[in-house]
């Protein structure tokens, strides 16, 4: 579905360049589920961001479903983060001044076709699925963290996604509270067939997943150490 | 669906921001506020102006030609609208000689010379503030003025130095209650007592009804020391005969004067020219004005950026669920537009509200012209000044912004 042929993505740091993403390759095939294990600084992030098309690599191809991306304009590429990636980062990235529900509406605000849903419905329904639909009329600093995480995943499949890339989700939570987190990207994979991309630094947490990539100072690596 | 989705979404979201920042919204408003109050008030005033003027050379009969001293405008050797002030203030100084030399034009149906002072009426002990009017028992007829009681007075009145007047309606009132009281009473101006003859109808010109008519003879001397006429007016009874009565005025004053010394014109040159100069005193005093709406919209530009910078992470987050960058441009540029409208549309309220309160002693006036004008240039402030903050916000590169902290 998602491949990445030697993807490299620099900065520049004043003068001096830095690689946050060297020669990497690799493929995200339809429903699995992934975890993507580095140290910090070891521009994991920057992967997922690659992979979200939030960012244009320096080199090499990102192909979505065998097309190269690197060609697509700023229009097409919000499109299809749109309709086709939901995000969950770890720090939640709700918008205080908007309640719950107006937080999981968000990305259908900037469909550019019809939808062929109702949002309300919908969000209504991830809301009771999610066990936030009490707190539907709230605003993110009137919630727990465990419970703004479940806002933010709502959000990112409101619009039906085909892929959720999750960066550090359990970060900013609890033992207990990022179990549930969890628990619920393994229903989203097992049970409605979403590819779940989950970035962590933490073993236990990307053992979970089905299939491990280990990444340190921007390269794929076969083992982590 | 879509569209109107998306446009309710942009108001909701600008509005959920003045919300939490309702100071700095208030503040940024008023400045456009301030703005358009200040454009709209001066139109308001300019166009009162005008109209004021209008009415004073609109209650004098037609088919008029005036005479004064100076050289207002229609200079054949250019000097125009420079001469204005020189007008009045220099030129020749006519007096009854002329009076006379102008009366004797065949084409001149009413000579009228007009003496004018403005000072203090009395009569039995109340004292108000008025005008004296030295001229000839034509000059009711020139002036289209009708009797309400009493009579007015005659050519013999004027050659005999009768001391009688014929008081405006309006200033009969503040020294009489009821005008119809005047008759027979005696007012005092400076050192001289008039007899109240007559009282004259209400024409809504605040000079004509302020003023005490005296024939011009009664104020050479104290009044009048230099027995001079601020203007002459000579009317006829037949339009077409403007023109040649105007040359004939000329032509008697040449004798005279100095072409530059006097000024003859008709009723319609003089309100052409009071137009004309008020389009230019006008187009300065909205320049003026603008000079504070400049400032509101440097305000919103400010506080966009402020705006932008604040909401980088928000931007961030937009971008990441599928916004354009032209989504978000929009969405900086309608607070910015609503805000500047906002301010716009209070401003226009509140002038409006001022306007009806000078109305209760001069006719100024909101036009539709200065309310569409206002409008269009809150917007249009509202655009150009938010466009760089907003671009500033699209341009943003989503990861660092969503980065931001």
């Amino acid at each position: 579905m998602i491949k990445l042929e030697n993807v490299c993505k620099s900065y520049f740091l004043g003068d001096e360049e830095v690689k946050a993403v060297c020669d990497v390759n690799l493929e995200i095939r339809e429903k699995e589920y992934i975890g993507i294990l580095g140290s910090s600084g070891s521009g994991k992030s920057t992967l997922m961001y690659l992979i979200g098309l939030l960012e244009q690599p320096s080199a090499g191809k990102i192909l979505l479903n065998g097309k190269d991306v690197s060609k697509l304009s700023d229009d097409e590429l919000s499109k299809i983060r749109n309709r086709f990636v939901g995000f969950v980062f770890q720090s939640f990235n709700l918008i205080n001044r908007f309640n719950v529900i107006e937080n999981i509406l968000l990305p259908t605000k900037y469909a550019k076709e019809k939808l062929d849903f109702d949002p309300l419905k919908r969000a209504e329904e991830l809301m009771k699925k999610f066990g936030i639909y009490e707190r539907r009329s709230f605003f993110p600093n009137k919630i727990s963290g465990g419970q703004q995480q479940r806002v933010a995943i709502a959000r990112a499949l409101i619009m039906s996604p085909k892929v959720i890339l999750a960066d550090e989700p359990t970060g900013n939570l609890d033992s207990k509270t990022g179990d549930e987190i969890l628990k619920i990207m393994e229903t989203l994979n097992k049970d409605f067939g979403v590819t779940v991309v989950l970035v962590t630094h933490e073993k236990d947490i990307a053992r979970r997943t089905k299939r491990q990539i280990y990444i340190k100072d921007g390269k794929v690596v076969d083992k982590y150490l | 669906m879509r569209i109107q989705n998306g446009w309710l979404h942009l108001v909701k979201t600008a509005l959920s921001d003045f919300k939490r920042n309702k100071i700095r919204t208030a503040l940024t408003a008023l400045g456009i506020m301030i703005g358009v109050m200040s454009v709209v008030l001066l139109i308001a005033l300019g166009i009162g102006l005008k109209n004021y003027l209008n009415e004073q050379f609109e209650s004098l009969g037609a088919n008029l030609v005036i005479v004064f001293p100076g050289n207002l405008s229609g200079s054949d050797e250019g000097g125009g609208l420079s001469n204005f002030g020189a007008g009045f203030a220099g030129g020749a100084k006519f007096d009854e000689k002329d009076y006379f030399n102008l009366l004797r034009i065949p084409e001149a149906d009413y000579v009228v010379p007009v003496f004018m002072k403005s000072g203090i009426i009395e009569s039995g002990g109340v004292r108000k503030y008025g005008y004296l009017l030295g001229t000839n028992e034509q000059s009711f007829k020139v002036l289209n003025l009708e009797l309400l009681t009493g009579e007015f007075f005659s050519r013999g009145d004027v050659s005999a130095r009768s001391k009688k007047a014929v008081l405006g309606e309006v200033i009969a009132e503040k020294l009489f209650k009821d005008p119809k009281n005047a008759l027979g009473k005696t007012i005092r101006v400076s050192d001289q007592r008039f007899k109240v003859i007559g009282v004259v109808k209400k024409k809504g010109d605040r000079e004509q009804d302020n003023s005490a008519h005296v024939p011009y003879r009664v104020t050479f001397g104290t009044l009048n020391p230099n027995k001079n006429f601020f203007t002459i007016y000579l009317g006829t009874k037949d339009e077409e005969m403007v023109p040649i009565l105007k040359e004939r005025a000329k032509e008697v004053l040449l004798k005279r004067y100095e072409k530059d010394d006097f000024t003859v014109t008709e009723q319609t040159e003089i309100l052409s020219t009071v137009n004309q100069i008020f389009t230019i005193v006008n187009s300065i005093l909205v320049a003026i004005g603008s000079i504070s709406l400049l400032v509101g919209g440097i305000g919103i530009m400010n506080i966009m950026y402020a705006t932008v910078t604040e909401r980088t992470k928000e931007v961030g987050i937009r971008r990441a669920v599928g916004a354009t960058k032209s989504d978000i441009l929009k969405q900086f540029l309608t607070e910015s537009v609503l805000l500047s409208v906002f301010g716009g549309i209070l401003g226009l309220i509140l002038s409006a509200f001022t306007v009806l309160g000078i109305r209760l002693f001069f006719p100024a006036a909101i036009n539709l012209f200065s309310v569409i004008v206002t409008l269009f240039i809150s917007s249009a402030i509202g655009i150009f000044f938010g466009v760089f903050p907003a671009r500033r916000a699209a341009q943003l590169p989503p990861i660092e912004a969503i980065r931001y902290e």
